[in-house]
């Protein structure tokens, strides 16, 4: 059969690759090229990187940041940009925690006590963007009284208790030879994410992030949509708190801060862990997957070089490489397909 | 005659007035509490701190006037803090000073040449840059506090000339006078503001996006070099991961000097009025024994405050403008409704 006979619609199929290309944006593709290129040239040269306990330890040095990180995430895509008060909330949090831990309240009352205070946090801060205050200068004034009540509270001062204590099994048990944390930082990936797919109101916060004009037309105000997915970062970050708490016994106002971890501060790693994950800051695109990925691709990059002797220098330079290197590509590929603010 | 012109002054700026007032208040406080407050050494102690807070106060005023905020600034100071303190030693100091001023500009218009070309917004680059330039200054102090052997400098910097100043406060002072004249009396300064009140039309009456933008980045970067240079040269140490302070105090001392979060609004002498209000602050509460925390307690419910009163007052604009426009048009539908019945009857 000669092809001028063929009718127009009985195309040959397109391969596989090119569907790949089609369906998905070009920069998922490369983003995952290049974790694979990453991963291989790990393989090959960082010694015991390819075990499963190293493979095991990534994940784990993921969970902490990739949990803010996906509450961090429905700020982001409802349009609020960023929250620069995640590590203070945690800091604040984990005070409260520790302070219930030491009255000898038992791990369910003192969990609920923390979760009153991220509760109260992410409400007013939301409450504040929400009538039209700049997300990054509000946050950055929340951000400096919440440490400051956090260091008032403690007086500036470390708050242990002993073991045992009842909150082990979340920070140093393991359930079927994962870290607990790394199991919650999984179910916590997969519920935010149906919650965004599945559920009218993760719908919303694409509404919001994507056309806030439209929102308010079609009855969707910031200002709730604001309280909500602030408290969901809130109480995401005080989560965490709990969770590294519960693993050192112990807590500190400046757990968070740039002593704390390998790659400097706490707030400014999870919003990189948002934009390397290539969400769009401007709002109304990109998943909570798409963080969790971030988040593993960090620390997989952090576990080699860690592993080829770098000081904590290169590290820190290697995270903000890369989250400028994504900034400009993401800029790059998306020019003209949104319309400026 | 004057009295008039007072007050056509006071209702021309209220901004302005309002950052008088305030600063006026928070220094009687201190005045009345303490005895120590209001002497010639206090004095000379606020222009030092002055010296470096009032710097960073005139770069995120001018970041806001356009319409941008620059989030890197303490990690730019920083990292010309450890310059100046690690090559001091082997080059002689104003080499080493020279150096760090030069690697902050031309950080800071790197910045703004790529805030323009990618169309993005700034706080978006500056997160990432900031990050970057932790690793760099790491990666220069190698880790480690680096210190000055030599402390001939540190004591000239801080010599009292005038009473309340010192060479590094006058520099500042001078510095503060070629923006003020920069920003008023330029095209490129009315550039700013225009990129800053209203990009689209900006834009479209054909300024270029680019020139301003890396205008503001640049003299943001060297004004935090510099400030980065007067710290470190005057403690004599610097650390790669400190002066994280400085962008919430900067950030207060701008809004209290009457910038906007729109952009446009704000001036030189409001990030003036700004920078003494958070310096009297900060000494007073040094003065009165309270721990730093606390002073950052403070400085987060003054922002809070500041931002509340202007999104109040930013609101309440738009809903009179909105009854404005309703207004209007009730009265041209009565008057159309008048005239048709007027020509109607005869």
């Amino acid at each position: 059969m000669s092809s001028a006979s063929q009718p127009i619609n009985q195309l040959p199929k397109p391969s596989i690759l090119e569907r790949l290309v089609q369906r998905h944006s070009k920069l998922a593709i490369a983003l995952v090229v290049v974790f694979i290129i990453i991963f291989v040239y790990g393989m090959v040269t960082a010694p015991n990187f390819l075990t499963l306990f190293n493979l095991k330890t990534i994940i784990r040095d993921a969970a902490l940041v990739g949990i803010m990180a996906i509450g961090l995430t429905f700020v982001t895509l409802s349009g609020n940009f960023f929250l620069l008060s995640m590590k203070e909330t945690a800091a604040l949090c984990i005070i409260a925690f520790a302070t219930g831990m030491a009255s000898g309240w038992g791990f369910e009352l003192s969990f609920l006590f923390t979760m009153v205070f991220a509760l109260l946090a992410g409400i007013s801060q939301g409450a504040l963007i929400g009538i039209g205050g700049n997300p990054i200068v509000v946050t950055l004034g929340a951000a400096g009284v919440l440490y400051g009540l956090g260091a008032y509270w403690s007086d500036n001062l470390v708050v242990s208790y002993r073991r045992p204590h009842g909150a082990e099994w979340l920070g140093t048990g393991s359930f079927l030879g994962l870290p607990n944390i790394t199991v919650a930082f999984i179910l916590i990936a997969i519920s935010a994410e149906l919650l965004l797919r599945k559920t009218s109101f993760g719908r919303q916060v694409y509404l919001i992030g994507a056309n806030r004009a439209a929102g308010r037309a079609t009855g969707h105000e910031n200002f709730w949509m604001a309280i909500k997915v602030c408290t969901i970062a809130s109480v995401c970050s005080a989560f965490v708190a709990i969770a590294f708490s519960a693993q050192v016994s112990s807590a500190q106002v400046n757990y968070f801060s740039s002593e704390f971890g390998s790659s400097g501060d706490m707030t400014i790693m999870v919003i990189a862990t948002v934009m390397v994950g290539g969400n769009s800051i401007m709002g109304g695109f990109g998943s909570t997957l798409r963080s969790s990925f971030g988040a593993i691709f960090i620390s997989t990059v952090d576990n080699m070089m860690v592993l080829h002797g770098f000081n904590s220098g290169p590290r820190v330079f290697a995270v903000g490489l890369m989250i400028v290197f994504s900034i400009i590509v993401f800029a790059i590929l998306r020019r003209g397909s949104r319309s400026e603010e | 005659m004057t009295v008039e012109k007072i007050i056509s002054f006071i209702k021309q700026k209220p901004d302005l007035m309002f950052a008088f007032m305030l600063a006026f208040f928070v220094y009687c406080i201190f005045a009345f509490t303490n005895d120590y407050f209001m002497t010639h050494r206090t004095s000379f102690a606020i222009m030092e701190r002055f010296a470096v807070l009032g710097l960073v106060g005139l770069a995120l005023t001018l970041c806001i006037i356009a319409g941008e905020i620059d989030l890197s600034i303490g990690s730019n100071a920083a990292l010309a803090a450890v310059i100046v303190v690690r090559f001091t030693d082997s080059l002689g100091a104003p080499t080493a000073l020279l150096i760090a001023v030069t690697v902050s500009t031309i950080i800071g218009l790197i910045q703004g040449y790529f805030i323009a070309y990618l169309r993005i917004r700034a706080i978006v680059l500056t997160v990432g840059t900031l990050m970057l330039l932790r690793g760099i200054s790491l990666f220069v102090a190698e880790e480690k506090t680096v210190m000055l052997t030599d402390f001939r400098i540190p004591d000239f910097i801080t010599t009292k000339v005038l009473w309340y100043f010192s060479p590094a406060s006058l520099t500042v002072i001078a510095m503060f006078v070629l923006v003020a004249l920069f920003m008023n009396f330029t095209k490129y300064g009315r550039e700013i503001y225009a990129i800053g009140g209203a990009r689209k039309e900006a834009l479209a009456a054909g300024i270029s996006l680019k020139r301003p933008m890396i205008i503001v980045f640049a003299i943001s970067g060297f004004c935090a070099g510099l400030g980065g240079v007067i710290i470190g040269l005057r403690s004599g140490t610097a650390q790669a991961l400190g002066l994280q302070y400085l962008l919430l105090a900067g950030t207060v001392a701008a809004f209290i000097g009457g910038v906007s979060i729109l952009g446009g609004r704000g001036g030189v002498i409001g990030a003036v009025i700004g920078a003494l209000t958070v310096n009297f602050l900060n000494t007073g509460l040094v003065f009165n024994v309270t721990p730093a925390f606390m002073v950052q307690l403070y400085l987060g419910i003054l922002l809070l405050v500041v931002i509340m009163f202007q999104t109040g007052s930013v609101i309440f604009e738009k809903r009179q403008r909105r009854y404005q426009i309703l207004k209007d048009i009730d009265d041209r539908r009565e008057r159309l409704k008048k005239e048709m019945t007027g020509g109607a009857q005869p």
